[in-house]
């Protein structure tokens, strides 16, 4: 990951610019500032003295909040754990590792920086020299690879009246799968290939190998029913047998889609795939420049849903390998 | 939703209670709103908030309640500043009984913050220095906890204990803080707007009426509190206890059952009254009446000759006041105000003094005896006087008498028919006041002219000042004296006319009197002035002493002591900027990259397009380039920077860049050599 190019003047001049810290006035605090104004005003006004210690009270505290909120923000390191899967459109666990180094920090939150990833973590109280785990539910807009910069800290300790912020530069990568729960149809004209010991997939003469048992579903054959073991269980248990059951698919995303229309054929395949691996198939994908084999299991599901991701951002695959 | 921390809402009502009694204690506040506020606030405090289903319905009740404080203002029943801490303190009590959210809890304290700073428009008692004290730490401490509760995720625990130990620090040097501001800001405004509002410790109870009854219990002489304080110029002893009669009125008509006067008061209003010609060695007095003191008569040291130049403290701040005129030589500011300050100039004690202006009714009055006065009073002044001409040497002789068949107690029997009889013949026992009446009276039916006198006795010295307490509160009895004036003979047992209240109890309102001046002198009063000498004070010497000290050579010791606590500073300024964090490894490292790039593709030496820093230094080493070896160590180094945390050192890419300018160099002039 080491550079390759040096960046451009623009940017290294923004990174220069950019403060170390941002300080943001929360609602309170303007409130606050609008009475520490009139409160200052008034004293100036009147000269009467208490006025003058009310003043002095308000401004400590505004400067005691700025020392207190950088202190809070000092001498901490930030790593990213990661998450489970991140689907468009719904909320992801994420997880970032805090340690501080001596001090106490209190009331931060944490978030990525410039991604347009909505949620935030948040840690009441980190000791010194313990690594803490915060848990947040991020929501990502849409699919693909997203470009992480940094983590983004930010207290409002001690009083609530200012959010100081400090970024921690820290790059990487995270992929965010199709929405899910796109209403899709079964692929009628996929079932292809075939897996077992059986040469034609449609035959169903009932001697393929014995996948397992199931509860019978509604309208399903009764003919499959395995009756010793429905008696024994108490309920009806239908026969899987794998060559009867199971079927390979090969979904694909055709070359000159874009934008919405490619959006929407990724989160069918992804609904789709989902399903019939659900179901026990093997599903392939077939994608403009790359094929994937036909799998089961969550594991090919992960396969493709990641393959699924990257359509559409190939360049951006080149440069993050 | 989360439930909100309990102990976070208990502080923050709590603080809000403070903010509220800091104007509270100004007695200023309508007593509805109090009512309404204490009611809102113990609801509160037990966890219910009945207001949160119908928050705009009774937000919008307050609507009226500013339309009627409105009115009350335009119709000049109240004052502005009074009506708007009013309606603060009713805001803020339905905020307190409203659904707690960030959003209310921000609103309670910010009307809090408005309150206190209406507390410190209407009062400059010491006891607002307390609720702003405790406002700034429950305040801070509610702040601080809301805080953290947001940032904690649900169904985690607050780290309540974690956290309020930082909130106690911070809070504590948010207080030094505003004591530092308080004593450097520039004052662009002399002080002119400070309200000395209220009696501090309720309400006042000392005074003086028309007229002194006999009976009721007398325990006003048990009270400690000030009431007055004098400077005086000059100082007549230097002691801790004064033995001054500090007189107020005269009486000079008793019906037996209580005293009046039968002087009218003149309708001229003056800045200034001159009661009788003065003398030499007057002794000035500026004597400050506090809201204690509750009466608008004026006060001044025996014998007062001329009185004036009057400030009265009202809540809408100071203004001249004007006097007026009273019978029985007493004085009486025409304005109600809380507290009054003014000047006095007194004749020294044993001086000879006009009797002051009197008219014959007013004359003969001073021998006037109650119609059913008890023939057995005349003939024990007889008794006792013997054939004594002399007025002074008979009021002496009746004086140490009394004082020696009397007893001094402050437990009367109430209202009676006869109470002089009753002090003389029967109990045997009164208080000052039954005393100096016996006294006046026995001299009269002798035919000494004489008249009661009422005020004070006494005096302590606190620093440069001389107070007096509610129980210092006294009669005595002035004898006419041919050629000489009114004389002032006490027959009241000397250890029973200064206040008799407990020691103990004295000694905590000392205490508190002590605390207050210095609050008052400290804070209340500080000004531009105040500050220069704070600072002239810093850096200059003091200047030579009336006794003849010798100047010390060299600065101050506040000079040592300031210029010790800027060196601290400017060390610990150090030290934190030393101990800040250097760019981050990864910046650095960067930055060696881009400017080894630079170097290179402004020697003809570009990478190649995706080629790394790694890539070159391979292929530079590969070709067997001369640069090879001065850019392999600096590829390593590097590398060891970004990946290896093993940050470089400081000045380490300055030499590495310089190392590599000048092998770049040397290659640059080799190439040139072996150009054809």
């Amino acid at each position: 990951m080491s550079p390759s190019r040096p960046s451009s003047p623009w940017r290294r001049l923004r990174a220069t610019l950019r403060p170390p810290r941002t300080l943001k006035v929360t609602g309170m605090g303007r409130t606050y500032l609008v009475v520490t104004f009139g409160v200052g005003l008034g004293a100036l006004n009147t000269g009467n003295n208490l006025l003058y210690l009310v003043l002095g009270l308000l401004l400590s505290v505004i400067i005691l909040s700025g020392v207190l909120s950088e202190r809070c923000l000092r001498d901490l390191s930030v790593r990213r754990v990661g998450g489970e899967g991140a689907f468009a459109g719904e909320p992801f666990a994420f997880r970032w590792a805090l340690t501080r180094r001596e001090g106490h920090a209190f009331a931060l939150t944490l978030s990525e920086v410039d991604v347009p990833l909505t949620g935030e973590g948040g840690v009441g109280h980190l000791p010194a020299g313990v690594e803490h785990v915060v848990r947040a539910d991020l929501t990502a807009p849409r699919r693909g690879p997203v470009k992480l910069v940094g983590v983004r800290v930010t207290t409002t300790w001690p009083l609530g009246l200012f959010a100081k912020t400090r970024v921690f530069p820290l790059p990487g990568t995270l992929l965010v799968f199709p929405r899910r729960g796109f209403a899709c149809a079964t692929p009628e004209d996929a079932a292809t290939g075939h897996v077992g010991e059986a040469h034609h997939p449609h035959r169903m003469d009932g001697t393929g190998d014995l996948a397992g048992l199931r509860e019978l579903g509604e309208g399903e054959d009764s003919r499959r029913v395995h009756w010793l073991k429905s008696a024994s269980v108490g309920k009806l248990l239908k026969v899987e047998r794998e060559r009867e059951e199971r079927r390979t698919y090969v979904l694909e995303v055709r070359a000159g889609l874009a934008d919405e229309a490619l959006e929407r054929r990724c989160e069918e395949v992804a609904e789709q795939a989902h399903r019939l691996l659900e179901a026990g198939h093997e599903v392939g994908l077939e994608l403009p420049g790359q094929r994937l084999r036909p799998g089961a299991g969550s594991g090919q599901e992960r396969l493709l849903l990641r393959a699924l991701a990257w359509v559409g951002f190939e360049e951006q695959r080149e440069e993050a390998a | 939703m989360r439930q909100p921390l309990r102990l976070r809402l208990v502080l923050r009502d709590l603080s809000t209670a403070a903010a509220f009694a800091s104007m509270a204690i100004s007695s200023q506040v309508p007593v509805w709103t109090l009512v309404l506020f204490a009611l809102a606030l113990i609801v509160a405090l037990t966890g219910r908030r009945p207001l949160a289903r119908a928050p705009r319905l009774t937000a919008l009740l307050l609507l009226p309640v500013a339309g009627v404080l409105y009115l009350a203002v335009a119709a000049g029943q109240m004052d502005l500043v009074v009506a708007a801490c009013s309606f603060a303190g009713i805001v803020a009590a339905q905020r307190l009984l409203s659904e707690s959210s960030s959003a209310t809890d921000g609103q309670v304290l910010l009307v809090g913050l408005l309150m206190i700073a209406g507390g410190a428009a209407l009062s400059g008692d010491l006891v607002f220095a307390l609720c702003l004290l405790a406002f700034a730490v429950l305040a801070s401490l509610s702040l601080g906890l809301a805080v953290v509760e947001a940032a904690v995720p649900p169904g985690e625990p607050v780290p309540v204990r974690a956290v309020m130990r930082p909130l106690a620090r911070g809070t504590i040097l948010a207080v030094v803080g505003a004591v530092l501001f308080f004593i450097l800001i520039p004052r662009l405004n002399w002080n002119m707007g400070v309200h000395r509002a209220t009696p501090g410790l309720g309400t006042a109870t000392s005074g003086f009426s028309d007229t002194v009854r006999l009976g009721g219990s007398g325990t006003l002489k048990s009270n400690p509190r000030v009431v007055l304080r004098a400077r005086l110029t000059p100082d007549p002893v230097r002691t801790e206890q004064l033995s001054a009669y500090w007189v107020g009125r005269t009486y000079d008509t008793f019906d037996g059952q209580e005293w009046s006067t039968i002087g009218a008061a003149k309708q001229r209003h003056r800045t200034r009254v001159t009661l009788r010609p003065g003398a030499d060695k007057q002794v000035y007095q500026r004597i400050e009446l506090l809201p204690a003191y509750g009466s608008r008569t004026l006060i001044a040291l025996e014998t007062p000759a001329k009185l004036g130049n009057a400030l009265m403290h009202t809540p809408t701040g100071d203004r001249r006041t004007r006097l007026q005129e009273l019978g029985g030589d007493e004085l009486r500011f025409v304005d109600d105000g809380l507290g009054y300050s003014y000047e006095v100039y007194s004749l020294p004690p044993g001086t000879d003094t006009d009797p002051g202006r009197m008219n014959q009714t007013e004359a003969d009055q001073l021998l006037a005896l109650p119609e059913n006065l008890d023939p057995r009073v005349e003939q024990l002044a007889r008794q006792v006087v013997g054939d004594e001409k002399d007025p002074l040497a008979a009021a002496q002789k009746l004086s140490t008498w009394m004082q020696r068949e009397y007893q001094y107690t402050l437990e009367l029997s109430g209202d009676l028919a006869d109470p002089l009889v009753d002090f003389l013949f029967v109990r045997k026992a009164g208080h000052c006041e039954h005393f100096a009446t016996a006294l006046t009276l026995m001299l009269r039916t002798l035919g000494f002219e004489s008249r009661l006198a009422t005020g004070f006795f006494g005096g302590e010295r606190v620093g440069e000042e001389y107070i007096v307490r509610a129980g210092d509160a006294h009669a005595w009895t002035h004898v006419l004296v041919p050629g000489r004036g009114f004389i002032t003979v006490d027959s009241t047992p000397p250890a029973f006319r200064a206040n008799q209240s407990l020691q103990v109890l004295q000694s905590l309102i000392s205490f508190y009197e002590a605390i207050e001046g210095i609050w008052r002198t400290s804070v209340v009063d500080y000004s531009f002035r105040d500050q220069l000498d704070f600072m002239r004070g810093l850096s200059r010497p003091p200047r030579e002493s009336s006794s003849g000290e010798q100047r010390p050579s060299g600065p101050p010791a506040g000079a040592w002591w300031t210029a010790g606590l800027v060196a601290l500073g400017v060390y610990g300024l150090v030290r934190y900027l030393s101990r800040r964090p250097r760019r981050s490894p990864l910046g650095e490292a960067t930055r060696l990259v881009d400017a080894v790039e630079r170097q290179l593709t402004r020697a003809g030496l570009p990478p190649q397009e995706g080629e790394t820093l790694e890539d070159v230094a391979a292929r530079f080493t590969r070709d067997a380039h001369p640069l090879g070896p001065t850019l392999a160590p600096l590829t390593r180094r590097y590398l060891e920077a970004r990946f290896g945390q093993r940050p470089l050192e400081s000045g380490e890419r300055a030499r590495m860049l310089e190392d590599l300018r000048r092998a770049l160099d040397t290659w640059r002039q080799g190439s040139r050599s072996n150009a054809p």
